[in-house]
């Protein structure tokens, strides 16, 4: 299983501005601009519904500030903030 | 006639709610083979057909992402199953859809049920059955599973799609945009011209595009494969330049397209009448002020009911469990046979077994926080404290259990998805200082930190964890490095359990636990049982008969003294009494002269008592050294003398080996106390005290007990979990490895630094 190919996907949108899922407060909403990380991070992410401009709305982040609740597709998910940075969003209203 | 039911669907679906439905208690749980992925089949009875059904594991996907998921794709993909039953969570069902997708392309007969209607009701969803089926080409039955509504319709459903040729068909494809619909075709043309696979061939080429491994290593198995995927590799790179992304994730979202489409046609959404429940519970129960203090009550109250509550059925079974063994004493006076099933089996597996009550409880209450939905928050809340050792938040739940006892807690561990999350929660669960170990702690500390017993027992519990965290920390980083998934947790919405899937659930779990108390515990006891018997004559150095003849003789003798002494005052004192009016045996005198004659006769007697005592236990300890178990206990010595040990506390730790609280047992048996000593005997702290044990000796002692190698039912439940003898074998050599050098550490810098000598 390790002969194959697992590379990381690098996000396009990588200027310094570029807003991620992990720097929107509780409350706020986004749209998915691209995922990065792994294959299989990716993979996952966009088999549980975060596809590309899929809407996402931060819904809490845990007592100790990690993980993240989201609300996605009418279904709520918990993210960690480092995994939430790999996620390149735009803030809609 | 006979059909193979599968039931497939997410995590949180419902699934296993109507899969009970369907076919009531009659289950039976097993694993699937070489995998530790829960494997549960039933069967029930209609029109005359009988229908075995397999619960399949909860997945998001067909994608082979983890064990789960493999086990679901291998079972669908062998052609084993008939039918393939769909649970959707009707709540949920954008996301529920998505393995739909995949299922309708597997190309097996389907029926789709539409799970938790009522919940989609309350989050105002209006969906139109009939439109659904027609565009997922599948019967739809909308059921609600809790309360069993809608399940006989389901059953005639499923008979239809097994009996009836012309349900069976597939009505539709899902279709993908055009330019991934064109390269499906090309591979779909060449893998039909060279009859690659028996499997629908258009589930082969969607699987190639979408680079999955195991497709194309079963592509590869035929000739002319060589076409087939390098047509799969242009067709792959083609995708990539117009899509500007992989292939795989190209179809995940067109599937994402679908449904999205689908929905559009079959769903209306009333915002005005949706309530989202769980998330107003949530805004307490994982609150960012609340949700911490709120986890510790809960945690506190677990293990309040299962030690306060356990405790009463304990008793009985403590009871009973003595009437037993007086009954077979009774009947079997003093027979081998006798002292096997009282001494060994009831005394070996009585002490677990009083546990019972205390595991099913626990077992009750995490069932009730699985099916609630708790747990999913208790990930969440926990997760930051948890990722610091490499874990994922729900890794928290065990290993709190692990206070209480390692075997459920380590059972516990199912609870966790990832393989690799299981086995390090496993490894590290026997640090945690489990309720076995307390009675030697309060016994050890209690003798030779009377003052400060309390500092020391709860030091051993912070070491515990130390040591737990830290051999986390070490296997993420070694042996377990790389293998670990991102965290993406679903958090599903709250529900009421059925009464019905908590006493299921219990039992699952609490039989697997009766099975270990009939197998390894009782082999153990009995081994046990065994080494302290045999040899049954053992020459003593010292007469111990005569020994306590004299010892008897010289205080009767002694006592006989003190009376004729007694008599002799009296005597004289009588002549020097002249009263008239009280009779001499009243006057003050008298009793005075009496009170200090009982006085006296008192203090010799049990002066005799503890000497006999004391004689009787040197005897026990001395045949205890010549039985087989002292002797083991002398072939380990050298290796424990480093530590400060003798054989004694070699005998010790290995009988703890069966169960830990018989350490205290033993200690018994060596001190010739009996084995009914609890941890406040005082025979048993006299005895350790004049054994030569120093604190520090004993300090290291506690510091071994809590670290080395779990009990024989910790050692069961490691194998049964791991499923591999290689890391039950790793468990016990770390543990004891651990355990060596840090009570070595302990003794070797306490004499060095004169500490506690």
């Amino acid at each position: 299983m390790f002969n194959f190919k697992r590379p990381h996907h690098k996000l396009h949108t990588s200027d310094e501005n570029d807003l991620r899922l992990s720097d929107l407060k509780p409350g706020e909403k986004g749209r998915i601009v691209e995922i990065g990380g792994s294959e299989n991070f990716r993979h996952r992410l966009i088999e549980m519904g975060l596809t590309r401009d899929a809407e996402i709305w931060v819904d809490k982040y845990a007592p100790l500030r990690d993980p993240m609740e989201l609300i996605v597709k009418g279904y709520h998910l918990s993210l960690r903030g480092m995994d939430a940075q790999k996620i390149a969003v735009e803030r809609i209203a | 006639m006979n059909f193979n039911i599968a039931v497939a669907g997410n995590p949180n679906c419902g699934k296993t709610t109507i899969f009970n439905a369907l076919t009531g208690a009659k289950q039976r749980v097993g694993n699937w083979p070489g995998v530790t992925v829960e494997k549960k089949s039933g069967h029930y009875t209609h029109s005359d057909n009988i229908f075995d059904v397999i619960d399949l594991p909860g997945t998001y996907s067909l994608a082979a992402f983890s064990a789960e998921e493999t086990v679901v794709r291998q079972y669908l993909e062998n052609d084993e199953a008939d039918v393939v039953v769909n649970i959707i969570d009707a709540s949920n069902l954008e996301r529920n859809l998505f393995l739909t997708t995949q299922l309708i392309e597997l190309g097996k007969p389907l029926v789709l049920v539409l799970n938790m209607m009522d919940m989609a009701d309350e989050k105002g969803l209006q969906i139109d059955v009939d439109t659904l089926a027609t565009l997922l080409g599948a019967p739809v039955v909308p059921v609600v599973g809790r309360t069993g509504e809608g399940i006989d319709l389901l059953k005639e459903k499923i008979l239809r799609v097994s009996t009836e040729i012309s349900m069976k068909a597939r009505l539709i494809d899902i279709r993908y945009p055009r330019d991934i619909e064109i390269e499906i075709e090309k591979l779909h043309q060449l893998i039909q011209k060279n009859d690659v696979t028996d499997k629908h061939s258009r589930w082969t080429s969607i699987k190639l595009l979408e680079s999955d491994q195991q497709t194309r290593d079963e592509v590869r198995l035929h000739n002319n494969c060589a076409d087939i995927l390098d047509q799969a590799k242009i067709s792959i790179n083609r995708i990539e330049v117009l899509f500007k992304d992989t292939g795989r994730a190209t179809i995940s979202s067109a599937r994402y397209g679908f449904i999205q489409g689908a929905m559009r046609e079959c769903v209306v959404e009333s915002l005005i009448d949706s309530v989202d429940y769980s998330r107003q519970i949530d805004r307490v129960l994982t609150n960012r002020w609340l949700g911490l203090p709120i986890f510790g009550l809960f945690m506190w109250l677990m293990f309040k009911l299962t030690y306060d509550i356990g405790s009463i059925p304990m008793d009985w079974i403590d009871s009973g469990l003595v009437a037993l063994m007086n009954f077979i004493s009774d009947l079997l006076p003093n027979s081998m046979f006798a002292s096997l099933l009282v001494d060994g089996v009831i005394g070996g597996v009585g002490a677990i077994a009083v546990f019972l009550p205390n595991i099913f409880i626990l077992f009750l209450i995490i069932a009730v926080l699985e099916d609630s939905g708790y747990m999913a928050r208790v990930a969440f809340i926990m997760d930051r404290v948890m990722h610091n050792i490499g874990l994922h938040g729900k890794a928290f739940i065990p290993m709190i259990m692990g206070f209480g006892c390692n075997v459920p807690a380590i059972m516990g561990t199912r609870i966790l998805e990832s393989r690799r999350d299981r086995i390090l929660t496993v490894l590290i669960n026997p640090f945690m200082s489990c309720s076995a170990r307390l009675p030697v702690y309060v016994l050890v500390a209690g003798a030779f930190f009377p003052d400060n017993a309390a500092t020391v027992i709860f030091s051993m519990y912070i070491l515990g964890i130390i040591a737990a965290i830290g051999s986390g920390k070490l296997f993420s980083r070694t042996i377990l490095k790389g293998m670990s998934k991102p965290f993406v947790l679903e958090l599903p919405p709250y529900q009421r359990p059925t009464l019905r899937s908590l006493v299921l659930h219990t039992w699952e779990r609490g039989y697997l636990f009766i099975q270990k108390m009939g197998t390894v515990i009782l082999v153990g006891s009995v081994i046990i049982w065994v080494l302290g018997y045999f040899p049954t004559e053992v020459e003593l150095d010292r007469d111990y008969g005569s020994e306590r003849t004299t010892l008897a003789q010289y205080h009767d003798s002694q006592l006989a003294d003190l009376e004729s002494k007694f008599k002799k005052s009296v005597d004289q004192d009588r002549s020097g009494y002249h009263s008239e009016m009280i009779v001499y045996e009243s006057s003050s005198s008298y009793l005075e002269l009496h009170e200090q004659f009982q006085l006296l006769q008192e203090e010799l007697t049990s002066e005799k008592s503890k000497q006999l005592y004391s004689l009787r236990q040197q005897e026990i300890g001395d045949i205890t050294e010549q039985k087989w178990i002292g002797r083991v206990g002398k072939i380990f010595e050298p290796i424990v003398r480093p530590l400060g040990f003798t054989w004694r506390e070699s005998v010790a730790l290995i009988t703890g080996f069966v169960a830990k609280e018989i350490v205290v047992s033993t200690y018994g048996v060596l001190f010739g106390v009996g084995e009914d000593v609890d941890e406040g005997s005082q025979g048993v702290i006299s005895g350790l005290r004049s054994s030569g044990m120093t604190p520090l000796v004993a300090l290291s002692f506690l510091v071994f007990t809590l670290l080395y190698t779990p009990c024989l039912a910790t050692v069961a439940a490691i194998k049964r979990e791991t499923g591999t003898w290689a890391y039950t074998f790793f468990s016990i050599a770390y543990s004891l490895g651990l355990a060596y050098s840090l009570a070595f550490g302990v003794a070797y810098f306490g004499r060095m630094f004169n500490w506690l000598s």
